[in-house]
């Protein structure tokens, strides 16, 4: 199964290869979604976890018990579809392509699982129908 | 082969048949040009898109003592008040300025509001603050004035646009090193996007490409109410260079539309904001094309593969900017488009799932007799150029 968790890391554990040690351990594939890693500064990371269900879990509290925080209620896009007038300006600016139109009803169609939080949808919306849950 | 007036007939007796052009271009592939307009009574276009180049004339009523407005703000956004006494202009590109409330003040950054907003509230039915200072004069006393007004509280509430429906426009790109905020939107540096804003074959003008049909008068849907061309609208230029099919290739015709804002819906008319550029209108607009003749019909015929755009640079901001050639309407739209051998993702600016609906909606209409199809009184014209402006003197004339 997958799980998107964002890890908060204090200054100390900034140096820990986490994703070597979530593989090699737990047999976890962290695919990282957004990271902000500094030398010296408290870290983010926000990744996508993927493994037996057991497994994921041994991880998230090994992950715990090395005192890195761990959130399960991620940053999410959302967008407003009473607002939303489907242009498709936001189509051309999402890296990902999580935001695309339909080809045949030219409706706007946004793929949760592909969208990696970037965020330049949300300036690009012309009538602010866009948005974030934090 | 058949009139406005025996469509308007078949209309009364909700007998016409009516269908949307995307409609039209499918049924010529099967059954051809002649046997479609034997067939077909009217075919309805559409367009949904953000068109700054609108505004909304407003008459309040007169207060007591009267005033003569000479400056205004509608919920912070400016409104020209050069006419009679009470009336007002407000353009859908003015934005606010300054920011209302409890926000500072002195703040950088504009409120992302503009006329465009403001007359979408009104049209919703939302009531808008109004701020008014006078010039005294015998006739006209009082010195200022303030109030919450709606659309029903107002004399007149009309859209006058002096220029909408651009027949073909640009794609912009941006080929710096910088992002750019632009008209059309973020242009991503080194060619990261493409925005293009005309619906293409949907679009009412592509469709007649000559302005034989429409002209001045023609009845149109306009933001859900009905309106009508006005005029040729500004910077309107027919003369634009021309593909064998008479569309153009880069923006030509345009129109001015009027239509009472009273009867619109705020589905069909949304304000909007594109981040470092401005404020501006996005408006639902269709047109009917009577099938007087079988040249209606091989015009409306027209693919997005046979209808072209020039792709614009606009990391070059002066008046003639460089291009990277033609691409048709049917690569826009597939989502991309090669640049010098790159490939760049495209957008559309205006609503291609919104201009549907607003062909749909008119075909609706006719369909249950609720909207007759007016000839034009006079034709827009066809031989208008487009004069640059110089300073003064600057000009070199070798003759």
């Amino acid at each position: 199964m997958k799980k998107r968790v964002t890890l908060t890391f204090p200054k100390q554990t900034v140096h820990m290869p986490i994703t070597y040690r979530l593989a090699k351990e737990f047999n976890v594939a962290a695919n990282i979604i957004r990271a902000q890693v500094a030398p010296n500064q408290i870290g983010k990371l926000v990744l996508e976890l993927s493994g037996d269900i057991d497994q994921l879990d041994e991880a998230l509290d090994w992950l715990r018990s090395q005192g890195i925080g761990v959130s399960l209620a991620s940053r999410e896009i959302l967008i407003d579809d009473d607002i939303c007038v489907h242009c498709g300006l936001c189509t051309g600016v999402c890296p990902t392509e999580a935001l695309t139109l339909d080809p045949k009803t030219y409706r706007l169609n946004f793929l949760r699982s592909r969208c990696i939080v970037c965020e330049q949808c949300i300036p690009t919306c012309p009538v602010q129908a866009i948005s974030t849950n934090l | 082969m058949r009139t406005i007036e025996e469509i308007n007939d078949k209309i009364r007796r909700r007998q016409a048949v009516v269908w949307t052009v995307e409609e039209l271009k499918a049924r010529v592939i099967d059954m051809g040009v002649s046997q479609a307009a034997k067939v077909v009574d009217v075919v309805t276009t559409g367009t949904f898109e953000p068109m700054e180049a609108s505004g909304a004339i407003i008459n309040l009523g007169h207060t007591d003592p009267p005033i003569k407005i000479r400056q205004c703000r509608l919920d912070g956004v400016a409104a020209y008040t050069g006419f009679g006494a009470v009336d007002l202009y407000l353009g859908a590109s003015q934005i606010a300025d300054y920011n209302r409330g409890g926000e500072s003040v002195d703040s950088d950054e504009p409120r992302e509001r503009g006329g465009g907003h403001v007359i979408a509230d009104l049209v919703a039915g939302k009531s808008v603050q109004l701020q008014a200072l006078g010039q005294v004069t015998d006739c006209y006393p009082r010195a200022s004035f303030e109030t919450l007004i709606n659309k029903d509280t107002i004399n007149q509430f009309y859209l006058f646009n002096p220029r909408n429906l651009y027949q073909n426009f640009i794609v912009g790109v941006n080929g710096g090193d910088r992002p750019l905020h632009t008209y059309l939107g973020p242009l991503h540096p080194r060619l990261g996007n493409a925005v293009y804003s005309n619906a293409g074959g949907l679009s009412p003008l592509m469709n007649d490409p000559d302005l034989q049909v429409l002209g001045i008068g023609s009845r149109i849907f306009l933001g859900g109410g009905v309106g009508y061309i006005a005029w040729e609208g500004t910077q309107h230029f027919p003369l634009q260079k021309r593909l064998p099919n008479r569309t153009p290739i880069g923006p030509a015709a345009t129109v001015a539309l009027i239509g009472d804002a009273k009867q619109m819906s705020s589905r069909w008319v949304r304000g909007c904001y594109f981040k470092g550029y401005g404020s501006s209108l996005m408006l639902g607009a269709g047109a009917p094309l009577p099938v007087l003749n079988e040249e209606v019909v091989v015009h409306c015929a027209v693919q997005d593969k046979d209808l072209a755009a020039p792709v614009v640079d606009f990391s070059i901001p002066r008046r003639v900017r460089p291009t990277f050639g033609l691409v048709s309407y049917a690569q826009l739209k597939s989502g991309r488009i090669k640049i010098d051998g790159q490939s760049v993702r495209t957008a559309p600016l205006s609503s291609l799932f919104l201009s549907r609906q607003a062909a749909m909606e008119l075909k609706q209409w006719i369909e249950q007799g609720k909207f007759e199809l007016t000839a034009a009184i006079a034709p827009l014209p066809q031989d208008r150029t487009f004069i640059p402006q110089d300073l003064w003197g600057s000009q070199v004339n070798i003759s």
